[in-house]
C-alpha cells in the first residue's frame, strides 16, 4: 500500500472497482425515488416525477395493452400476441425500420468513402463538395427537406442521410488515406488490378474501422432519426415521446427513455461482436 | 534487363533534389545491393523502377519498357507492412496467383476453388523453402515475429515468379542474429531461383555479404542530389576477413568523406571498383 489512494499508481481491486461503478446509478435511483416521493407526499397528483408503480403501470400498458387504431380487432390472448399488438412494438417497429433504411443507405457512403481515397478523380471530384456538405447542419435543412420531400418516410431519411453520410464518407476516406502504401504497392506487384486492391486490399483492412466509426456515430443517426420523428411522424418512438409529453406522461416517457437506451446498447454490443467475429485479426488499438 | 538513363529526381517547391544523374545497367541475374545514408534517396531509386514514381528527366527501362504503375514483373518486398493484416498467411501467399487469374467475380465459379488447392499446395512448398512450419499457415500476421513476417513476405513475393525483385531495407528491422538467417536465406534463394535482386540497405556489412554488386548513392554536397559514388563488382564469397576494410572504404564513401579522392583503388585481385563521377 504504498501508492495513495487516488493517485496515479492507485491499484484498486476488483471489488473496489466494480462497487465504485456502480455507484453512480445507485446514487441517481436512490435521489430520485427520495425526490418523487417526498412531491408525492406534497402533492399526490404529482406528474412530473412518477413512482415506480406508475411507470411500471405505465410501461405495462404500453407494451401490452393493444394500440389505440387496432382495438376493433380481435383480443389477443397470448402474452406474445399481446406484445406484438401493443403501442410499444408498433412504435419500435417503425423506429426500427427507419434505421435500418438509414443504415443500408451508409453503405454507399462507404464505398464512396473508399473510392474518394483510392482514385485521385474520384476524389477530386467529390472531396471538396463533402467537406462542404458535412459543415451544413443537417438540422438547419429540417423545414426545406419537409417543403421538398413531403413530411413522409423520405424526408426523415434524407435528414439521417444528410446528417451522417458526410462523416462516414470523410472517415473511410481517411481511414483509406491511411493505409499504408506498402500495401497497394505489393497487392500490385503480386498481379492485382485496381478493384482488387480496392476490395481485397483495402475495404477488408479498413472494414472493422470503418465499423467502429459507424459505431461511434449510432448517436447522430438516433439524433436526426429522433428529430424527424418528434416533428413530423404519425408512429415512432420518439413521435411516442414527444406526444406524451402534451399530457405530461412521464410514467411512459421515462420508460421509454430507457427502452431506447437499451435498444441502442443492444445494437452497439451487436455490432461489436459481429466485428469481432468477422475480423479475428483485428486488434483495437 | 533494368537500364536507368541518366535519371534525376526532385521534391518539393522549390524542388530539392534528391537523385541527379544516375546511370545504371542491371543485368539479368543480378544481386544488387544499393547503399547510402538514410534519406539519400534509395528508397525514390526503387520507387522509380517499380513504377510508383516517374522520374522528372530521363527514364527507367525494364525489359525494354517503361512501366507507369508496379506489375507483376517486379515483386517488391518493404520493410513495414509487408503483409496483408487480414488475411492468413497461407492466404497472403496464395493472394498472388488468385489475384493474377481470377477477377473479382471469377471467385465465385467452382474452377476457383480447385485452383485454390493447387495454390495451397504450392504455397506451403514455399513456406517449407522460406523455412516456416506448416502450423504458421493459419496465422495472422500479426501472431508472427518480424523475421517470420519477412520470411512470408519473400514467400509471397515469389509465388508469383516474378523475374526481377525489389527488397527495401527487407532486414532492416530484425535483430543481428534473424537478420543473418535471413541473409542466408535470401541468398540461397536468389541462386536456386536466379532472380534478379535488387536489395536497398544502409548497411554496409549486410550490402557486402549479399550482394554480387554494391552501388553506394551518396550526395556530394547538401544542396545536390545523390549520385552513384561507387559502383563495386563483390567476388563470391566476400571474404568476412575483408569485410572490415572494405566496410570502412565504402563508409567513408557514403559519409562524403571520401579520403581516396583522386587516388587509384586500393583493391586488389577479385574487386572491380568503378569509381562513377
Ligand atoms: N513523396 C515525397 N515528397 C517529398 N519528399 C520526399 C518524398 N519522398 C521522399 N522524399 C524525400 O526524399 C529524400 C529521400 O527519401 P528516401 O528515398 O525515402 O530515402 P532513403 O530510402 O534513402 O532513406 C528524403 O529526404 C525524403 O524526405
Ligand atoms: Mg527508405
Amino acid at each position: 500500500m504504498s501508492a495513495g489512494f487516488l493517485l496515479i499508481h492507485a491499484k484498486p481491486g476488483r471489488t473496489w472497482t466494480t462497487l465504485l461503478s456502480w455507484t453512480l446509478f445507485a446514487l441517481g435511483i436512490a435521489l430520485y425515488f427520495y425526490v418523487s416521493q417526498a412531491r408525492h407526499r406534497d402533492n399526490p397528483e404529482d406528474r412530473v416525477m412518477p413512482t415506480v408503480t406508475q411507470m411500471a403501470r405505465g410501461m405495462f400498458d404500453a407494451a401490452l395493452k393493444p394500440a389505440e387504431d387496432d382495438e376493433a380487432q380481435a383480443p389477443a390472448t397470448t402474452f406474445t400476441q399481446r406484445f406484438l399488438g401493443s403501442m410499444l412494438w408498433k412504435d419500435t417497429k417503425a423506429t426500427s425500420r427507419r434505421f435500418f433504411y438509414s443504415m443500408l443507405l451508409l453503405i454507399p457512403a462507404v464505398l464512396l468513402g473508399l473510392h474518394m481515397g483510392l482514385f485521385p478523380y474520384v476524389g477530386a471530384f467529390f472531396l471538396r463538395f463533402v467537406l462542404f456538405f458535412d459543415k451544413i447542419v443537417a438540422l438547419s435543412l429540417l423545414p426545406i427537406l419537409f417543403i421538398a420531400f413531403g413530411i413522409d418516410e423520405l424526408a426523415k431519411i434524407m435528414l439521417i442521410v444528410i446528417g451522417v453520410t458526410p462523416t462516414i464518407i470523410l472517415d473511410t476516406f481517411n481511414l483509406t488515406r491511411a493505409v499504408p502504401a506498402e500495401q497497394t504497392v505489393k497487392a500490385f506487384t503480386l498481379g492485382a488490378g485496381d478493384f482488387d486492391v480496392a476490395y481485397r486490399v483495402v475495404l477488408k483492412q479498413i472494414a472493422p474501422r470503418v465499423l467502429n466509426s459507424i459505431r461511434l456515430n449510432l448517436k447522430a443517426v438516433m439524433l436526426f432519426l429522433f428529430a424527424g420523428e418528434m416533428i413530423a411522424s404519425t408512429d415512432g418512438l420518439a413521435y411516442r415521446i414527444a406526444l406524451l409529453r402534451r399530457h405530461m406522461g412521464m410514467d411512459v416517457i421515462i420508460p421509454y427513455v430507457l427502452w431506447v437506451a437499451m435498444l441502442l446498447f443492444l445494437v452497439d454490443f451487436g455490432m461489436r461482436l459481429l466485428n469481432r467475429q468477422l475480423h479475428p485479426w483485428f486488434r483495437e488499438s | 534487363m533494368i537500364r536507368i538513363d541518366n535519371v534525376a529526381v526532385s521534391y518539393g517547391t522549390p524542388p530539392r533534389p534528391v537523385l541527379e544523374a544516375i546511370d545504371l545497367r542491371i543485368e539479368e541475374g543480378e544481386f544488387v545491393c544499393v547503399l547510402g545514408q538514410t534519406g539519400c534517396g534509395k528508397s525514390t531509386l526503387l520507387r522509380l523502377v517499380l513504377g510508383c514514381e516517374q522520374p522528372q528527366t530521363g527514364r527507367i527501362l525494364v525489359d525494354g519498357r517503361e512501366h507507369r504503375q508496379p506489375d507483376r514483373t517486379r515483386g517488391y518486398v518493404p520493410q513495414k507492412y509487408s503483409l496483408f493484416p487480414d488475411k492468413t498467411v497461407l492466404d497472403n501467399i496464395t493472394f498472388g496467383p488468385e489475384v493474377s487469374e481470377f477477377s473479382l467475380f471469377g471467385r465465385l465459379t467452382p474452377s476457383f476453388y480447385r485452383r485454390r488447392r493447387e495454390f495451397r499446395e504450392e504455397a506451403f512448398e514455399y513456406l517449407r523453402r522460406t523455412g516456416l512450419r506448416k502450423e504458421d499457415a493459419r496465422k495472422y500476421p500479426d501472431q508472427l515475429s518480424g523475421g517470420m513476417q519477412q520470411r512470408v513476405a519473400i514467400a509471397q513475393a515469389l509465388m508469383t515468379r516474378p523475374r526481377i525483385l525489389l527488397m527495401d531495407e527487407a532486414f532492416s528491422a530484425l535483430d543481428p542474429g534473424t537478420r543473418k538467417d535471413m541473409q542466408r536465406l535470401i541468398r540461397e534463394l536468389w541462386r536456386a531461383t536466379g532472380t534478379t535482386i535488387l536489395f536497398v540497405t544502409h548497411n554496409t556489412q549486410e550490402a557486402l555479404r549479399l550482394g554480387t554488386r554494391v552501388i553506394v548513392l551518396a550526395k556530394e554536397s547538401p544542396d545536390q542530389g545523390s549520385r552513384v559514388m561507387l559502383d563495386l563488382s563483390v567476388p563470391e564469397p566476400c571474404h568476412e576477413s575483408d569485410l572490415p576494410h572494405l566496410v570502412h572504404r565504402l563508409e567513408s564513401v557514403s559519409e562524403g568523406t571520401r579520403p581516396e579522392v583522386g587516388q587509384a583503388p586500393r583493391f586488389a585481385g577479385p574487386f572491380r571498383i568503378s569509381p562513377a563521377c
